[in-house]
């Protein structure tokens, strides 16, 4: 079953357009969605808890269209963002009073559990929290409500790399239980190689990627050559070229045939960060060769 | 829903306190008024211009109850200041946040309605039990006068609030001051544009230099003291009116609330 389904979805900005995006996540999983700053992931996830409306397409969350009744779907979905969004003010207290009187499954003790745990003092405001502390107090409201699926916009941007790892770990225990699903939104490729079941990628506006993060990985290639030796290789091959450190580096999208084709050559697994920079510079040379 | 009304109190315990010290103020400062309208210095000025400037006895009883109305006004006007919930979310950013939670935007809308009438329900409230004890304390004016001008003056703030909040979800985070404006002009020109006979008397007769215009003011006091049902329906009519067309605002621009 599919937590999410987005189908033939496009908004029209003006200055930006998601163009006729369609992707699903599979329950149980952890989604990677990757894309540059400004490729469309914060309208795509805004489009999902139907807080900004498609202009054509269809999205269906837990199976029910998010236009029938995004209210008490909402009800399942825990949301992370990259900025906190409760008053300065608000103590771990104040926010345990507010949610429990709107969410109907949040639980109290959780929360506090939650909050024991990552270290966050529940009678301070949370304006004197640092950044990771504000990071984790939002995991720590999106995972009290038992929800099913958590969309998270950017958690780990601008955390150090301790905090990101206990991040990582926390979203590592969500989904152990088999029905909880995650859609994490991130530039940083590094955190979703090491979490991430399925990997979306967003560019522009438009899907260029979507699948199982290992399937992608394992037919992706990054081909190291002399320049000279670059018109050898199958123009269908090629995602993108640019010059490397002894020649070009090229991204094949079809690993194991390119190390068929071309046994002499340097064939190594491409990394998430490498496919995502050279399909971007692959849409911004429009070219596709040096 | 609740929870959006207790963060909304939340935002107000500020205010909540601020105002806590104005109504002891304006409980301290009205009793010294009555008390001396009665037996101090401000009856012995009423006794001058009633002498020597050719007022009445009611003229004099309308200008003491025209001070009383500003008294009263004020508890209700620091309640009625529901820019600052707007302000501070914004400053949050928690429109992000309310937008993701398990409520409709009818409901959210609902919520700050609510905190709005609770936050009228006190400046009532307190108004009434200072009425109360002034009545007791004068001659100038009974309770049942008082009433009249609480309703007519929660009437009021209640039009202004219902503007205000229609405005604030129209413009957006960080132009509250834009809805305030707008809100006071609005109510401003149709309450002149629907006495716009009287207004052009008043200039005329402020313009000959006569005393006329206090006919005015007693016009006025009357009509807030025995009239106020009529303020009363207008603000209920504009307080639906703007519900509504907060609802249709919100549910187009969803993280405004």
């Amino acid at each position: 079953m599919n937590v999410i389904e987005i189908k033939n979805v496009t908004k029209d900005y003006g200055d930006f357009k998601l163009e006729n995006i369609s992707f699903e996540v599979p329950e149980g999983s952890v989604c990677g969605f990757i894309g540059q700053n400004g490729a469309g992931k914060t309208t795509t996830i805004k489009l999902i808890l139907d807080v900004i409306n498609a202009d054509t397409g269809e999205i269906f969350v837990f199976g029910q269209n998010t236009k029938n009744d995004s209210a008490s779907l909402r009800e399942n979905i825990g949301v992370v963002f990259d900025e906190m969004g409760f008053h300065e003010f608000m103590t771990g207290k104040d926010i345990n009073i507010m949610m429990k009187n709107i969410y109907k499954n949040w639980d109290e003790k959780a929360f506090f559990d939650f909050l024991k745990r990552f270290s966050l003092p529940a009678k301070k405001p949370c304006g004197s929290f640092s950044r990771g502390m504000r990071m984790k107090l939002q995991i720590a409201v999106a995972l009290s409500h038992n929800a099913k699926l958590l969309v998270m916009d950017e958690p780990t941007s601008g955390l150090d790399p301790i905090v990101r790892n206990e991040m990582l770990q926390i979203f590592r225990e969500y989904v152990l239980e088999e029905d909880h699903t995650i859609l994490l939104s991130s530039h940083i490729t590094g955190d979703l190689e090491k979490l991430a079941d399925e990997v979306v990628f967003i560019n522009g506006g438009k899907i260029v990627l979507a699948g199982n993060k290992d399937d992608i990985m394992e037919k992706h290639g990054l081909l190291k050559c002399k320049k000279d030796k670059l018109k050898d290789i199958r123009e269908s091959f090629i995602v993108h070229a640019q010059p490397g450190t002894y020649g070009v580096e090229v991204l094949v999208n079809d690993r194991k045939e390119c190390v068929r084709l071309y046994p002499g050559m340097v064939i190594e697994q491409a990394s998430l960060e490498d496919i995502m920079l050279f399909y971007v510079s692959n849409r911004c040379k429009c070219a596709g060769h040096i | 829903m609740k929870g959006l009304m207790i963060k909304d109190l939340m935002c107000l315990r500020k205010q909540m306190i601020l105002f806590a010290y104005t109504v002891a103020g304006v409980l301290v400062l009205s009793v010294m008024f009555v008390l001396s309208a009665r037996f101090g210095n401000i009856a012995d000025a009423n006794q001058t211009m009633m002498t020597e400037n050719n007022l009445s006895d009611i003229d004099i009883k309308n200008l003491s109850t025209l001070s009383l109305i500003l008294f009263m006004l004020l508890p209700i006007a620091m309640v009625s200041d529901v820019t600052a919930i707007f302000r501070m979310d914004g400053k949050a950013g928690f429109g992000a946040v309310s937008s993701t939670l398990p409520l409709s935007a009818n409901k959210r809308v609902m919520a700050r309605y609510l905190t709005v009438f609770i936050m009228f329900g006190i400046g009532v409230g307190v108004d009434i039990v200072i009425s109360f004890v002034l009545s007791r304390l004068t001659n100038i004016i009974s309770f049942a006068d008082f009433f009249g001008i609480i309703i007519s003056a929660a009437s009021l703030m209640c039009i202004y609030g219902a503007l205000v909040i229609v405005f604030c979800f129209l413009f957006g985070y960080g132009k509250e001051d834009y809805a305030i404006v707008v809100s006071w002009a609005v109510i401003l020109i149709t309450a002149m544009l629907a006495n716009i006979k009287k207004v052009k008397l008043i200039f005329a007769s402020v313009k000959a230099g006569d005393s006329d215009s206090l006919d005015f003011f007693s016009e006025f006091i009357n009509f807030i003291k025995y009239k106020y049902f009529v303020l009363f329906f207008i603000s209920i009519i504009v307080m639906t009116a703007s519900y509504f067309v907060s609802v249709k605002i919100a549910e187009k621009k969803r993280s405004v609330v």
